[in-house]
């Protein structure tokens, strides 16, 4: 076994060991462990990444060398891999971005812990993407959300304890949720371990037995990761939990937390459950609908708000359920589609929400739209950088939004009864997009006489002024050369089979 | 290629240098007293481009892939005859009116933006005119409506930005439509490559041509917002009048024709003449040109703000050059690209008229304008010869654009609408005279009663009349040449 195999190991330790490192050292220092520590697990991710895709093949990792009812096991393959090295990315450059805002948001005392936590997550999400045993991903499910709960509670204001307190109980009843699935799961076949509860069920399947339990079970872990991924109508703890959180919590929150559990309902799709019998329920069906419907009231609830940040997030909303309909459609095309998106949507969104504070900032901190006239002439590279945001978002070609939006398209096209109302809930949703985040940027472009903010220059913000830069790079990127992105998924989804 | 892709990037790439470079100021201050330096390098920009974009037709004919969007999706750029033709106009109109806008935009603030996305708009034109397949095309769309867009609420008026906003909505709506039937075509065609005489799949034809047909009438609509078609008009009366002059006479003169090329491409290029003619798609969308023309003209006839009236008349013009695609036979085609040569000229020429007189006066309505062609002889003759054209009176090429049209749609031997469209032609030219001459009755015959005493010289610098000159001139030299230009546009109809 090449040495490269045991990196997925490596990354999941190393961040969960930094995060205890992190409790006894001093904050600056803390800060330092964590931007190492996310480079090194993105190095190893994009190591692993070449070594997989020159081998062609996924392969499997015992821990401690016993073998799988014993042991636990890990599991890599390109699209894992990718993740991670993705992950890494955006959660380097959400943190470098929010970084300047963190001693105002942040009590001093309380920084060191913030790192623990971010690390914490970093390994849950990490654990999550490789692992191949569903009570692991139960156990690092539920770090992440104790994780996340501190993220959102760090910063401590009224309406964060609120949202954290909202945010704690709609993710327990999701991870409730899943627990009991996997529990009936377990029951039915004995196993823990992915590759051997597929078997079980395929046999369960042909066999014709058992077969209401089965599909009870899917269906309580498909809504318990919904719930835990604010699919509509389960999105009520979002708009709290990312508006009012530190802005580098936020990006983090929105663009990865989420995707973790959706990456997660991926793997137990193709890796538990296996494709063609998860198509062939009724499941798909509702997430579908549910998608459709996330898609509109999330832009519907977006462009009645008054505030960027919630704004930002009620969008997410919108922008998870083109995922879920991606999953609805049934296709490898739509599954494809999805997966573009997670990575799109984490690009954007994270963009969003840290040009969003470079805008509040020059405005007096404050988040309304009446406040924030002109901001983008007051601190231009976060408005150009907002601006480019939206773009994507709406689906401007050159953008990654627009290549998600040809994917699912082009998917939709080739299942016949979804294709039609796939198509007009894109139209419609690709024009509401445009209403909320087109008027932000004429409104930050808009200069109605004196401004009682002072602006900033570049001089005053170059890590921040670098880290917009970087996230623009990386949106034109995924939209100008999704082609191999696109083969890579499609490479990865087939190793999962 | 390398000129095309200098007519393209240099450009934009110029429009970035001018508004980085040129800082905007952060409150509603004057922009300087110093104009010269921008002045001066916008001049030199546009003129660089003008030589590019002239250039490039000349030296290069195959085309070129720039890169792949997706696998499948490349960003591919060709240019033929058609192409050449709406690339003429646009930079004939947008060096006229940009040189005008150095006199005019002496009264505007920002002007560093308004050059900045002025340049941006010419290499974004540049690109769809020379765009060899759709989704290059569609790209280059979606950006024309967005650097069009600042133009739109240049002045920063809660007026001018909901102009704004409704333009983009249409817009948006539009191109989504197009979107769609790009989905779909993705599927029914090996190739999005523009070709002469369609690129629809005979598989596709014979197995879902219903359902193709509904693809090619929802991109007809979609397109045919940006080209102000019935039943997604409203935005263009909302959104050409609150722009500044010049710019409202590149929104007029040019940047609707990307609607009208869109619809060329779709018709000629991706379905095909031969899969449409004949179609419930031809004679609805004839119905609604005709409509759209009628409408157009009624509602400029009715309209006080003559800037308004200008853009409703834009509607209906616009209208003229659908309704040719549509009857899809030669005589029509030839008519309709003869008219958005006419139109885009004389449109131009009368928002500049319009501009100038604002500059001068300050006048904004019809009623206000009595007598002013004694204090701007020059401006209301370029006024009078220019809206001539636009009737359609010879020896102006709005009469060759016209007589082909009504040739072609007689010729085409379809029920009713054959004889319909050329009286609806004639009805609307008929209001076309009754809502741009009184200005010119009116302006130099003001009545007994008019008191003289009060006029004074109001003529423009000659950096605003030369442009008006220049485009009120072009059409009557169309139009006395119609052999000449007819065979060019014969040549590029038959899809050399």
């Amino acid at each position: 076994m090449n040495f490269i195999c045991n990196f997925p190991f490596f990354s999941i330790l190393l961040s969960l060991f930094s995060g205890t490192v992190c409790s006894v050292l001093p904050a600056k220092a803390a800060k330092a462990v964590n931007r190492v520590v996310i480079i090194a697990v993105g190095l190893m991710s994009a190591v692993l990444l070449l070594y997989l895709l020159s081998t062609g093949e996924s392969f499997i990792y015992w821990m401690g060398h016993f073998p799988a009812p014993w042991g636990n096991e890990i599991r890599a393959g390109v699209l894992e891999a990718g993740m991670a090295l993705f992950f890494c990315i955006i959660m380097y450059l959400s943190m470098a971005g929010g970084a300047h805002k963190l001693p105002g948001e942040v009590v001093e005392s309380k920084h060191n812990l913030y790192y623990i936590l971010v690390n914490l997550l970093l390994s849950s999400l990490l654990a999550l993407v490789y692992t191949n045993d569903m009570f692991t991903a139960y156990v690092f499910v539920e770090i992440n959300t104790i994780s996340a709960c501190g993220l959102i509670m760090i910063r401590q204001v009224g309406r964060t304890i609120e949202a954290a307190v909202r945010y704690m109980i709609m993710s327990l009843l999701g991870s409730g949720l899943l627990l009991f699935g996997l529990c009936i799961m377990y029951d039915l076949t004995g196993h823990l371990l992915m590759s051997n509860i597929k078997e079980s069920v395929a046999q369960l399947i042909a066999a014709g037995e058992y077969q209401i339990p089965l599909i009870v079970s899917v269906a309580l872990m498909c809504i318990g990761l919904c719930i835990k991924s604010a699919l509509f109508p389960f999105h009520a703890w979002l708009p709290d939990a990312y508006g009012y959180s530190t802005v580098s919590s936020a990006a983090i929150l929105s663009s990865l937390v989420s995707k973790g559990y959706i990456f997660l309902l991926i793997k137990i799709i193709y890796r538990v459950i296996g494709f063609d019998i998860f198509n062939s329920t009724r499941i798909i069906d509702v997430l579908f609908v549910f998608g459709l419907m996330g898609m509109i009231f999330g832009s519907l609830s977006a462009i009645k708000e008054n505030d960027i940040r919630r704004m930002i997030a009620f969008s997410s909303v919108a922008q998870i359920g083109y995922i879920y309909m991606g999953f609805g459609m049934g296709t490898q095309a739509g599954m494809v589609a999805s997966v573009f998106h997670i990575l799109s949507h984490a690009a954007t969104k994270s963009l969003l929400f840290i040009a969003a504070i470079g805008l509040t900032d020059v405005s007096g901190g404050s988040r309304k739209f009446i406040d924030l006239t002109g901001a983008a002439y007051r601190n231009k590279w976060a408005g150009v950088a907002f601006t480019a945001g939206s773009l994507s978002m709406v689906g401007i070609p050159l953008f990654s939004g627009f290549i998600s939006k040809l994917l699912f398209a082009q998917a939709a096209v080739q299942v016949e009864g979804k294709m039609l109302a796939s198509l007009i809930v894109l139209g419609i949703s690709t024009v509401l997009n445009a209403i909320y985040f087109m008027k932000t940027v004429i409104r930050i472009y808009t200069t109605a006489g004196e401004s009682p903010y002072s602006g900033v220059t570049f001089r005053d913000m170059k890590a921040y002024a670098v880290t917009l830069l970087f996230f623009i790079l990386l949106n034109v990127a995924l939209g100008v050369s999704s082609q191999p992105v696109v083969n890579m998924i499609e490479q990865g989804l087939a190793m999962f089979a | 290629m390398y000129f095309i892709l200098l007519s393209i990037f240099f450009p934009i790439l110029a429009g970035l240098f001018l508004l980085i470079r040129f800082r905007t100021p952060l409150s509603g201050e004057k922009a300087g007293t110093d104009r010269k330096p921008l002045l001066v390098l916008t001049g030199i920009f546009l003129v660089i481009t003008a030589v590019f974009a002239f250039a490039a037709p000349l030296t290069a004919r195959e085309g070129f892939t720039l890169f792949y969007l997706t696998e499948t999706l490349p960003i591919y750029f060709r240019i033929d005859s058609v192409g050449q033709l709406f690339s003429l106009l646009a930079v004939i109109v947008l060096l006229c009116a940009g040189f005008f806008s150095f006199s005019y935009m002496k009264h505007e603030e920002r002007e560093s933006r308004y050059y900045g996305f002025y340049l941006i708009l010419f290499g974004v034109l540049n690109a769809l005119c020379f765009a060899g397949n759709l989704i290059t095309f569609y790209l280059f769309f979606e950006l024309l409506t967005l650097s069009s867009m600042p133009l739109v609420l240049h002045n920063g008026s809660r007026e001018a930005i909901m102009a704004g906003l409704k333009y983009l909505f249409y817009s948006l709506c539009g191109a989504y439509g197009a979107l769609f039937g790009i989905y779909f075509l993705y599927q029914s065609c090996d190739t999005l490559t523009f070709t002469a005489g369609g690129v629809l799949k005979e598989t596709a034809v014979t197995q879902h041509g219903g359902f193709l047909l509904l693809t090619a009438f929802v991109m007809l609509l979609g397109f045919g917002v940006k080209a102000g078609m019935f039943p997604m008009h409203a935005w263009l009366p909302t959104a050409h009048p609150v722009a500044p002059a010049p710019a409202s006479a590149v929104l007029s003169a040019v940047i609707v024709k990307a609607g009208v090329l869109a619809v060329v491409r779709i018709t000629g290029y991706i379905f095909g003449t031969g899969f449409l003619r004949g179609t419930w798609v031809q004679t609805v969308w004839m119905c609604l040109t005709l409509i759209t023309v009628f409408m157009g003209s009624m509602l400029a006839y009715r309209e006080p703000v003559l800037k308004k009236r200008l853009a409703y008349s834009t509607v209906s013009q616009l209208s003229y050059i659908l309704f040719g695609l549509a009857v899809m036979n030669e005589a029509s085609l030839v008519g309709s690209l003869f008219q958005v040569l006419a139109h885009g000229f004389v449109k131009a020429a009368l928002f500049l008229c319009a501009g100038a007189i604002i500059y001068k006066t300050g006048k904004t309505r019809v009623e206000e304008m009595r007598g002013i062609g004694k204090e701007m002889p020059l401006t209301m003759w370029c006024w009078t010869i220019a809206s001539l054209g636009l009737v359609g009176i010879p020896p102006t090429g709005g009469f060759v654009s016209k007589w082909y049209l009504a040739l072609g749609s007689l010729k085409s031997g379809l029920p009713v609408l054959d004889v319909l469209g050329p009286i609806i032609l004639l009805v609307s030219a008929l209001l076309t005279a009754g809502y741009l001459l009184p200005l010119t009755i009116h302006g130099f015959f003001p009545g007994g009663d008019y008191d003289y005493s009060g006029l004074q010289k109001k003529e423009p610098r000659k950096l605003m009349t030369v442009p008006i000159l220049i485009l009120t001139s072009l059409p009557v030299v169309i139009g006395l040449f119609p052999d000449t230009i007819a065979g060019i546009i014969l040549m590029a109809v038959k899809g050399r």
